[in-house]
């Protein structure tokens, strides 16, 4: 897919770019105002990840641009402002998804494929990875054409593993994806554990490959590398 | 009292004493006028008396001209010698008895003294009196009755302008950037009311504004190297395998950034709440949001063997819905993390009663708990928790209670003050 990143902080920016580095990705990033106008003027992207606090203008005209210029990019608003009248506004303004600084890259990486997934819909909102086969629509996930049974929460799971394949995954990450950042959970999650066991051996006895691996207590990484 | 009202009571009280003086006033000098006329008239009489006698030395016939009458008799010593009088008078046509008015006096012919009384009808006099004391009264009513009207309705047009200003002071709303709007007026003071009330409105929209990015401002200048060393710890991660040590330290690193953003987040979210910028306000659902908030802990329950008992019936709360969030998730969570290993947790909805009850350490909560930062030794909470929740009920006038019975603590919201 390709990216457009708009962020002034160069360190955070960097990272980004580094992790969606790969994997097919084209990534170009503007680091102001004027910049972003142009990158968004002169060419499409499948996602344009917007910083709101932009020097050199306000990052909601740039969704006013958008607008103006009849375009169908993806956005995705990264922002340190937990307002609600911003979000609101943002989304109003044609956004698809808003997060909020600070964030895991891995929630980034998922939050983004899933705007671009929905662009390019095409009738089947679907991910394949190897034999693993997730319907998003339908909430299902075959392995070579048999139902695997997963809940819910084992679903998500899942979707987010194959939107940050090959990428570590801390746990925090994990628990804020699946519980959300305000409840404010104690600092164990072995319940995360328990999840991920009972993915792992639903996947495997429905006849997939052993794709995830456990990284040394920080979190797990899915990848058939 | 009504302004109107009270300025309407004086007016009329006055004016009506006024009138009512003016009239008495107006009666007794037309009356006096009136009646030195007829003493003039009278007068004038005698001296035609008077001088007849002194030319012919008799007395006149005793004629009766038009509302005049003279009659003669002897002197009485005793009476007093001349005097003005009001008498009646006998119309000698149909005997009729009318008001009258009399000189007594004395005339000498000869030796002998004679009494003589004039007397003059005052029916014409008194008549012009009566139709000038009714035109006065006339006026006087209709005058009243104008002022009546005009305070009932005019005045009530008149101030109009200003029950509509007052109407949008009331109405306003800081968070609502809705100025208050020009009043069509033509009297001056409320035209300076009006642009004083919008003057005030303007300068206290720029104020809220200005507090808004301040937070704002705060929270995005914290959050921006938050969001780096979070994306570096992300990158980190990435680079190649760690050793088991390595992996525990960059879990706590996690850890602590993970922290730091959420006490973070928390003191914004009471700094909004205390100035109330949290504008979301909608219909709650509290069953519907309290059985969601179990489902969501579902997980944290199990870790800790807890036991859930849930009575909910339906209620409808009037209040932020990411407040409504933040004050079940501050009650499970206290609930959920102060419990112990195999506890329960009981959750009741009843009327507009909310109450949370856990087991836990066998002593209760200090009342300095709802403090910010107030923890016990034991808590692995930033302290703030309740503090929030607290915050909450202020903001919407909800009753919070804590009590400690039964090995059991309880914390209850009243939701009564709103529905």
């Amino acid at each position: 897919m390709k990216i457009l990143v708009i962020e002034d902080e160069q360190a955070l920016l960097e990272s980004i770019l580094d992790y969606f580095k790969g994997d097919g990705n084209i990534c170009e990033h503007a680091s102001d105002f004027s910049a972003a106008v142009e990158k968004i003027s002169l060419y499409s992207y499948d996602c344009i990840l917007l910083d709101l606090g932009l020097p050199g203008g306000e990052g909601l005209d740039i969704l006013t641009r958008l607008k103006e210029l009849k375009k169908n990019d993806g956005v995705l608003i990264i922002s340190a402002r937990h307002s609600l009248d911003d979000r609101l506004a943002g989304l109003d303004l044609g956004a698809d998804d808003y997060l909020v600084k600070p964030f895991h890259l891995s929630e980034l990486k998922s939050r983004v494929t899933a705007i671009v997934r929905r662009k390019n819909f095409n009738g089947e909102n679907q991910i394949q990875f190897q034999e693993i086969k997730a319907d998003l629509g339908a909430m299902k996930v075959e392995i070579r054409g048999q139902v695997v049974p997963l809940t819910r929460k084992e679903f998500e799971l899942l979707v987010y593993f194959l939107s940050n394949k090959n990428k570590v995954v801390s746990k925090n990450a994990m628990a804020e994806h699946l519980w959300g950042d305000e409840m404010d959970m104690s600092d164990d999650f072995d319940f995360i554990y328990t999840h991920v066991k009972n993915l792992r051996k639903k996947l495997i006895e429905a006849g997939a490959g052993d794709y995830l691996r456990s990284v040394y207590g920080i979190g797990y990484k899915f990848t058939d590398q | 009292m009504k302004l109107a009202t009270n300025y309407n009571r004086v007016n009329i009280v006055t004016s009506t004493v006024v009138l009512i003086c003016t009239g008495i006033v107006y009666y007794l000098f037309i009356h006096s006028i009136l009646t030195d006329k007829l003493d003039k008239d009278l007068v004038v009489e005698e001296d035609e008396i008077q001088q007849y006698v002194a030319t012919y030395h008799k007395l006149p016939l005793p004629a009766s001209f038009i509302n005049q009458q003279v009659a003669y008799s002897v002197f009485d010593p005793s009476q007093p010698e001349r005097e003005l009088r009001y008498t009646s008078y006998i119309d000698p046509k149909d005997k009729d008895e009318e008001p009258g008015r009399s000189l007594f006096t004395t005339v000498k012919v000869g030796e002998v003294t004679y009494r003589v009384v004039i007397t003059k009808s005052r029916v014409e006099a008194e008549d012009l009196v009566r139709v000038i004391l009714l035109i006065t009264l006339g006026v006087s009513l209709l005058l009243l009755t104008a002022l009546l009207l005009i305070n009932r309705f005019f005045f009530n047009r008149l101030w109009k302008p200003f029950y509509s200003i007052l109407q949008k002071m009331k109405s306003f709303e800081v968070t609502r950037m809705t100025g208050i709007r020009e009043e069509s007026t033509s009297i001056d003071e409320f035209i300076e009311l009006n642009a004083s009330v919008n003057a005030m409105a303007e300068r206290v929209h720029r104020d809220y504004r200005e507090l808004k990015s301040f937070t704002d401002n705060a929270s995005h200048e914290m959050m921006t190297p938050l969001a780096v060393i979070n994306s570096k710890l992300d990158s980190l991660l990435q680079t190649e395998e760690f050793t088991l040590r390595q992996g525990e330290l960059l879990q706590d690193i996690y850890q602590a950034t993970g922290r730091l953003s959420r006490l973070h987040q928390s003191l914004l979210l009471l700094a909004k709440i205390e100035n109330n910028l949290i504008p979301d306000i909608q219909q709650i659902d509290m069953a519907v949001l309290a059985s969601s908030k179990l489902r969501q802990f579902q997980e944290l329950f199990e870790k800790d063997d807890l036991q859930i008992t849930a009575d909910i019936d339906k209620l409808e709360v009037r209040m932020s819905k990411y407040l409504a969030d933040i004050l079940l998730n501050n009650l499970i969570s206290n609930a959920v993390r102060h419990n112990i290993k195999g506890g329960s947790i009981e959750v009741s909805l009843k009327g507009t009663m909310l109450t949370v009850s856990n087991t836990g350490n066998a002593e209760k909560l200090e009342s300095n708990s709802f403090d910010r930062f107030a923890k016990s030794s034991h808590s692995e909470g930033m302290g703030l928790g309740l503090a929030i929740t607290r915050q909450i009920c202020n903001l919407y006038h909800f009753d919070l209670g804590y009590a400690y019975h039964d090995n059991r603590h309880f914390f209850s919201i009243n939701f009564s003050s709103v529905s």
